[in-house]
């Protein structure tokens, strides 16, 4: 296709231009913004604002509880990427059939993914509290309380929502193995654990990335459930989370230039990730 | 199909376009026309189960009257924490006209409250509370003590305890009479989203064992000629961190949410309550099932001792469009007799002002209250709140989350004097 | 076996929903009933906190859902349109360029809002967007936009470049091109996109909160933060408030389910 240049200028201006426009002024420039603010002093009412390089970076590494955020982002992080994707599966091994009985569980278990983070943890914390419904079962258990419990609390709540998630993904993979592959494997003999490894996991591998890259970026901006449930404590930071602390100090404190130094490392942390995602991803592209 | 979509989606957009036009002038926000003389300005303001929204409406209606010109728009805060959502607000140049209860520290450094006169003052009791460097910022307009101890009656009958106790030891051996026949001593808070009620006991100690002798500990923490390390200061924690290690807490209660908190007392979780005088107001409007009774907080060599916080008021924005007028409104909101008995019988608080008198019918707690402030201010016995005053004699705005989460830390057990003063030190480096 | 799978399933639901069950019946009940017996059902049923919610004397739930309505309508459907055209530029142009732009889209797809939240409130302020709907759909639009960029470009991939190119030889412009020859084949990825935004946006809290400020009132999502500062342990209450807060988008599920069920696996099954 041959065009002038004037014609696919316009084309450029109808088409790309405006989702360009916006991405750039509303998520690049507030990137850049961020990651040059991170090597400033900016703090809310001060009245200027100076550069201070690597300092703010220095203070960060050498603060605890920068540490012990990170830790807990870190948990978390983890705890919902395995749970959920085991969990996820198993009952979407449960749930493999098509009747009515079973469309309707799946719904079931797809409810929570819908609701927002707020009124999930509104849920929990009812019936968290003391002397809520679940410590009538269990006995007086800190769940929110007990800074050593909180953190897995609030992870199980956040595995919890996404089970569902995981659950009709790998139901859907389940879906497109072909029936042919299992007949063939019982032909040969193959018990229900040979069949699954070498049948069914090979073809739900695209489910798996598909989870574990949804699960990743839940786990690792975790707030609202954060706010709601626990403020950051029990204690000093036991649940909070990178971005809870991110938002803490820079959004409802005054140490802008910490926190934007603080949401720098949050950044890189977040290329890095990618990075491996994507080229999990670009590797399975090759494979299929 | 196709048809059904683009049907289906013009009649969403069309709602949606309408909704927007219609709803147009309230988005437009900012200090909008001051069309037919009058000016409109935005008031920050914040709703509880003891300040709800009518209360609100019908103060603000009554108020506009008295300060013609003026038509006030009423904005609430999302929960109680008022001054991080100001600061929200004021980051992105949206800082309200008007604030009710807004710590006013960094915002008036920053220049962006507008300061009160002497003259603007003259009526005030304690005109100089909550002042910044010697400038006052938000009108100290009622005086609120936080914490004391309230307490269940029928517990103290229950352990056999005649009286409240004088003396630091006798309120441990207190204590020890209520955990001996099964009752939790003291209630503790904190839980959710309202980390700040996990003050209220250690803001008593800190009362007694450094505030009384020493009130202006917190400037000299700014200042840096004492820390956190203080022995005054962690014999006050220590004294938090063993009531925790006796098991007088109920530990329980750091996951409350500040009003579950209130419930679980009603309902008898424990027989005191380290809270402040609102809590009078509201068991005088809603009785519980027991007797209630309150006490100052006792030091080792028995007085009764009474933090405190005189403020609470209205500040005004320095870029307000009409700076005057504002003020004239906090003022008047301030004198309006009717405004300041509704916030009396809701939120138990004294207001300061010269000739005010509380209603008569107050009920019999608060004015159990009110007479233990009056004696302690005869006595000389009103201390400074740990992370609640402000000001010039207050710890740094970022401060005040920090210590609320390291309380927490001290209730439920998990940390003791020596390692919470050490978080504390470090904390407060760390913010310079 | 046979029937072990349908009784461990159903068990294994019921245990799962459980939250849900608490939620539904609490919302029915009065609110010493909660208290006294979470477990039990609301018999009579009492509709009076979800009156207390609907009849606020400040209207608070009917502005939020106005705003909640038209911020998720504005913002899903200006994404979906800007998406697919940005997609179709980037899979079909030659020039060089066009690859780092869909990479550092995709970038953007993991990026938190905490990281961004303060510069875009400075920006949308120097726009004079600040504390309006519109300004919140424009930080939707461009926070959202790599995924829909990301499904639009997967499905225009796999679209056969000819037809295009065929209908261009007859002379049609490339707008009229795109919106009658191309746009109709991209409706299985429309609809799964116009489907994840929907429930995405109408969830949104950080945003919104910050974004649209208090002067324009609030979404459904945040007024449900806000009255859990205000009803606190009034469960029934706050019971209701989420339920209806959460009703239109439960609704929107129950009527698409299918088209959710396809939209979320079209990448899972290749």
């Amino acid at each position: 296709m041959r065009r002038s240049n004037s014609q696919s200028a316009r084309e450029f201006a109808g088409f790309a231009l405006p989702g360009l426009f916006l991405y750039g002024l509303l998520v690049l420039v507030p990137i850049g913004w961020t990651v040059v603010l991170g090597f400033t002093d900016r703090n809310r009412f001060a009245a200027a604002t100076h550069w201070v390089g690597l300092e703010q970076f220095q203070r960060l590494f050498g603060d605890d509880q920068f540490w012990l955020v990170l830790k807990n982002t870190f948990v978390v992080t983890a705890i919902v990427v395995v749970v959920p994707n085991v969990l996820g599966l198993a009952i979407a091994l449960l749930l493999d059939r098509n009747t009515l009985l079973y469309r309707l569980l799946r719904s079931l278990f797809f409810t929570p993914v819908i609701l927002s983070g707020i009124v999930v943890s509104v849920i929990w914390q009812s019936m968290l509290r003391p002397g809520g419904v679940l410590n009538r079962f269990f006995g007086a258990v800190g769940w929110l309380s007990d800074p050593g419990i909180a953190l897995y609390s609030i992870s199980g709540i956040l595995c919890w929502q996404m089970l569902g998630f995981c659950v009709v993904v790998y139901l859907a993979g389940l879906n497109g193995v072909p029936r042919e592959l299992y007949e063939a494997a019982i032909v040969d003999g193959a018990g229900w654990w040979r069949r699954f490894g070498s049948v069914t996991w090979p073809m739900i591998a695209s489910a798996v990335t598909i989870n574990t890259v949804m699960l990743l970026i839940s786990g690792f901006k975790v707030y609202e459930h954060i706010l709601v449930l626990t403020n950051g404590g029990p204690g000093r930071n036991t649940t909070a989370s990178i971005a809870f602390d991110v938002i803490e100090k820079g959004v409802r404190g005054d140490r802008i230039g910490f926190a934007a130094a603080e949401a720098t490392v949050m950044l890189a942390i977040i290329v890095a990730l990618s990075g491996v995602v994507l080229q999990v991803l670009r590797r399975r592209e090759v494979h299929l | 199909m196709r048809s059904r979509l683009t049907v289906t989606l013009a009649a969403l957009l069309t709602v949606a376009l309408a909704g927007c036009t219609q709803g147009g002038k309230s988005a437009s926000g900012g200090p909008s026309g001051s069309a037919g003389g009058t000016v409109e300005l935005t008031m920050l303001t914040f709703e509880t189960p003891n300040l709800p929204a009518a209360l609100w409406d019908s103060a603000i209606a009554r108020v506009e009257q008295k300060v013609p010109g003026v038509k006030i728009k009423k904005l609430v805060t999302p929960n109680v924490d008022r001054t991080t959502y100001a600061k929200q607000l004021a980051s992105s140049g949206q800082l309200p006209d008007i604030m009710i209860a807004v710590n006013p520290q960094g915002f008036a450094e920053g220049g962006q409250l507008a300061e009160f006169s002497q003259d603007d003052l003259k009526d005030f009791a304690d005109p100089a509370s909550g002042a910044i460097k010697g400038k006052i910022y938000q009108l100290p307009t009622n005086a609120q003590p936080q914490s004391l101890l309230y307490y269940n009656k029928d517990d103290f009958a229950k352990a056999k305890i005649a009286a409240p106790p004088k003396t630091w030891t006798e309120f441990l051996a207190d204590c020890a009479k209520l955990k001996a026949v099964g009752i939790t001593p003291i209630a503790v808070g904190g839980g959710g989203q309202d980390t700040f009620a996990s003050m209220y006991t250690w803001v008593g100690t800190v009362g007694t064992d450094v505030y009384l002798t020493d009130p202006d500990f917190s400037k000299e923490i700014t200042s840096g000629s004492k820390t956190f390390d203080d022995p005054s200061f962690v014999k006050a924690t220590d004294k938090v961190a063993q009531l925790a290690k006796l098991g007088y807490l109920d530990k329980q209660g750091t996951s409350r949410s500040y009003a579950d908190h209130e419930k679980a007392f009603r309902a008898g979780s424990a027989a005191m309550y380290p809270m402040g005088s609102w809590f009078a107001t509201s068991a005088d409007n809603d009785k519980p099932k027991f007797g209630v009774g309150v006490f100052a907080w006792p030091s080792d060599d028995g007085k009764a001792v009474v933090p405190n916080l005189t403020g609470g008021g209205l500040s005004v924005s320095a870029k307000a469009e009409n700076v005057d007028l504002a003020k004239k409104f906090a003022l008047e909101w301030t004198r309006d007799k009717e405004t300041s008995d509704a916030f009396t019988k809701a939120d138990g608080t004294f207001n300061t002002i010269k000739g005010y008198q509380p209603p008569a019918d107050m009920g019999p707690l608060f004015k159990e209250t009110l007479a233990i402030y009056n004696q302690a201010v005869k006595d000389a016995t009103v201390t400074p709140a740990l992370s609640i005053e402000q000001g010039d004699n207050g710890l740094p705005a970022d401060m005040t989350v920090p210590v609320q989460q390291i309380a927490v830390e001290l209730l439920n057990g998990k940390s003791d004097a020596k390692a919470a003063v050490t978080k504390l030190n470090k904390e407060y480096a760390s913010l310079k | 076996m046979r029937t072990l799978r349908p009784i461990g399933a159903v068990a294994l639901a019921a245990l799962f929903f459980f939250p849900v069950y608490v939620v539904v019946t609490g919302m029915l009940k009065p609110v010493k009933d909660i208290q006294s017996s979470p477990l039990g059902l609301p018999t009579p049923p009492t509709t009076a906190n979800l009156d207390a919610v609907l009849g606020r004397e400040d209207g608070l739930y009917w502005s939020a859902l106005l705003n909640s309505v038209q911020i998720t309508v504005l913002s899903v459907v200006a994404l979906t349109l800007l998406s697919a055209m940005l997609a179709h530029y980037l899979v079909r142009s030659t020039a060089r360029w066009t690859r780092p732009a869909l990479l550092m889209l995709l970038a953007g797809l993991m990026i938190p809002p905490a990281v961004i939240l303060q510069p875009i409130t400075q920006v949308l302020g120097a726009a004079g967007l600040m504390n309006s709907v519109i300004g919140v759909v424009c930080a939707n639009v461009a926070y959202y936009l790599p995924f829909g960029v990301f499904v639009f470009a997967g499905f225009i991939g796999g679209v056969p470049v000819e037809m295009e190119e065929a209908a261009s030889i007859d002379g049609a412009s490339r707008f009229r091109l795109f919106w009658q020859v191309v746009f109709p084949t991209l409706r299985p990825a429309a609809a799964s996109v116009m489907i994840f935004l929907g429930v995405w946006v109408w969830n949104d809290f950080l945003t919104p909160l910050i974004v649209l400020g208090p002067e324009s009132g609030t979404t459904v999502t945040v007024g449900v933060y806000r009255s859990v500062g205000e009803y606190s342990t009034d469960f029934g209450t706050l019971y209701a408030f989420s339920f209806l807060a959460s009703l239109p988008v439960l609704l929107f599920f129950v009527a698409l389910q299918k088209q959710f069920v396809a939209g979320l696996t079209a990448g899972a099954v290749k």
